[in-house]
């Protein structure tokens, strides 16, 4: 009781209010920072003008939001993470440490979090579930996806960009990072267009931090929408433990000691987490193929 | 001359975002499905041509006799890396029997590599290492028909079917644009001053 009623250590309280201030200072940097405005800008755009109601194909249009958020989000993130480099020869004489500098710059991802939540409401505002263009999922089914493609990568996205510009010295990783990105996720879906029944190409469309769950058959009738296989609830889960992965290995750097074994233990641990999400996301779900 | 200004140039990064480039490429010529990954693959080559000209040592190599023509010249040797990379993508194409219109794709490709060498030239005039920032502008411009489903419509960066200016077009204002632009910036003056400057 008297340990439970004893005050905090003085340093602990310090180093929250360091923690607090720094953390406040990178999120006011990340929030004029001009790519992340300028993808806010876009996908604003994109939903101001978005008419609404039923579209022929959900994933034509639900994929905008994880570019600009997550995207631009990971390229702001990893510039923002870049410009401490050089003057590290004076931040790091300072009492902050640099995983406590790292921790600082992975709160900036709240911003866009919370700029992929509003997106995401102000989505199924304009697109409610249970429309046809979500397939057979049921309706939490259809919420989960939405989340997997629209509020998750803006929070994963920067976390990203933080683990690569600590560890990545090459001033163009994010956009390439981004454009392979953007390129594997595309071609991890064609097989799944190919062989839907197949669940090793289910398993290849998941190991993705996207993926698309519908489709509108090219051949055949157009006002069809097959959902395809795939448990959304257990991808949304291996997206959450991606971002987990993203933050331990930015914390990696920098850490020594009692700090780093911790980390990698947790680093290991995590990993395993995420196979066995993957796993049951690429087997979860409908047996088949499910048209509607 | 021309050997230590080649050395001394970002090869790593050149070399890496054109090998990248040439897989997702690669990757497109394998899975036809995928044909977005063309544009995505010519927006790397663009990123690895905006490297060409960066110059760590730019306050020193900026004050010899060797003027900024010379240099540029000197430097564009480095394209070939992208655009040998490119023609390789296409080579595969071609090989899979891809029946993509073979000369507008050419005039992309060159575009693409232009248009990021031209706004690396234009920034070298305020800052020695233009690639990270020239880079980053060239892709998010390109990338904007493929993000951006409004521009799609009125532009097309790669030739494909759809509404808009035809590929040919855009890539052939964006050279006769890219020539004076070089021409400009390589002649010694530098950028209005309304222009800031690349940190």
């Amino acid at each position: 009781m008297t340990a439970a009623l004893a005050p905090a250590r003085p340093e602990a309280a310090a180093g929250r209010t360091a923690f607090a201030a720094l953390a406040a200072r990178e999120l006011r940097r990340f929030a004029v920072n001009p790519v992340f405005l300028a993808g806010l800008g876009m996908i604003t755009w994109i939903l101001v003008t978005d008419p609404g109601g039923n579209v022929p194909e959900i994933d034509a249009i639900s994929g905008y939001p994880a570019a600009f958020l997550g995207g631009f989000g990971m390229m702001a993130a990893f510039w923002l993470t870049r410009s401490m480099n050089p003057s590290e020869p004076v931040t790091g004489v300072t009492p902050v440490t640099l995983p406590a500098r790292t921790a600082a710059l992975c709160t900036v991802a709240i911003l866009p979090f919370a700029c992929g939540c509003l997106a995401l409401l102000w989505f199924i505002r304009l697109h409610p579930v249970g429309l046809h263009m979500y397939g057979a999922f049921s309706r939490p089914a259809q919420v989960a996806i939405l989340t997997s493609q629209i509020a998750v990568p803006a929070l994963g996205g920067p976390l990203l960009g933080v683990a690569l510009g600590r560890w990545v010295r090459f001033p163009g990783a994010a956009l390439v990072v981004f454009l392979f990105i953007f390129g594997w996720v595309n071609l991890v879906t064609v097989p799944s267009l190919f062989h839907p029944d197949s669940a090793p190409v289910t398993l290849l469309r998941m190991f993705s931090p996207f993926a698309f769950f519908t489709l509108r058959p090219i051949h055949g009738d157009p006002s069809h929408i097959i959902a395809w296989r795939g448990s959304p609830w257990f991808f949304l889960g291996w997206q959450l433990i991606l971002c987990a992965i993203a933050v331990l290995v930015a914390l990696l750097r920098g850490a020594d000691g009692r700090l780093r074994s911790r980390i990698i233990r947790a680093l290991m641990i995590v990993a395993a987490g995420a196979m066995i999400m993957l796993t049951l996301a690429g087997t979860g779900g409908f047996a088949h193929p499910v048209s509607l | 001359m021309a050997g230590p200004m080649l050395r001394a140039g970002a090869w790593p990064a050149v070399v890496l975002l054109s090998c990248v480039a040439a897989v997702v490429g690669g990757f497109g010529a394998a899975f036809p499905a995928a044909i977005t990954l063309f544009p995505v693959g010519f927006a790397l080559l663009a990123a690895a041509a905006a490297f060409t000209l960066d110059e760590p040592a730019s306050m020193v190599v900026d004050v010899t006799p060797t003027g900024p023509v010379r240099r540029t010249a000197i430097r564009a040797l480095a394209l070939l890396a992208p655009l040998a990379a490119g023609a390789l993508v296409l080579l595969a194409a071609g090989l899979r029997g891809l029946a993509l219109p073979w000369p507008a794709t050419g005039l992309a490709l060159a575009g693409n590599v232009l248009l990021g060498f031209t706004v690396a030239c234009v920034a070298r005039t305020r800052t020695g290492e233009p690639g990270a920032a020239a880079s980053g502008a060239v892709v998010l411009v390109l990338m904007a028909p493929i993000l951006v489903p409004p521009v799609a419509g009125w532009i097309r960066t790669f030739p494909a079917s759809g509404g808009g200016l035809s590929s040919d077009a855009v890539w052939w204002t964006v050279l006769a644009v890219c020539v004076v632009a070089i021409a400009i910036s390589i002649s010694g003056r530098s950028l209005p001053r309304w222009m800031p400057s690349v940190p």
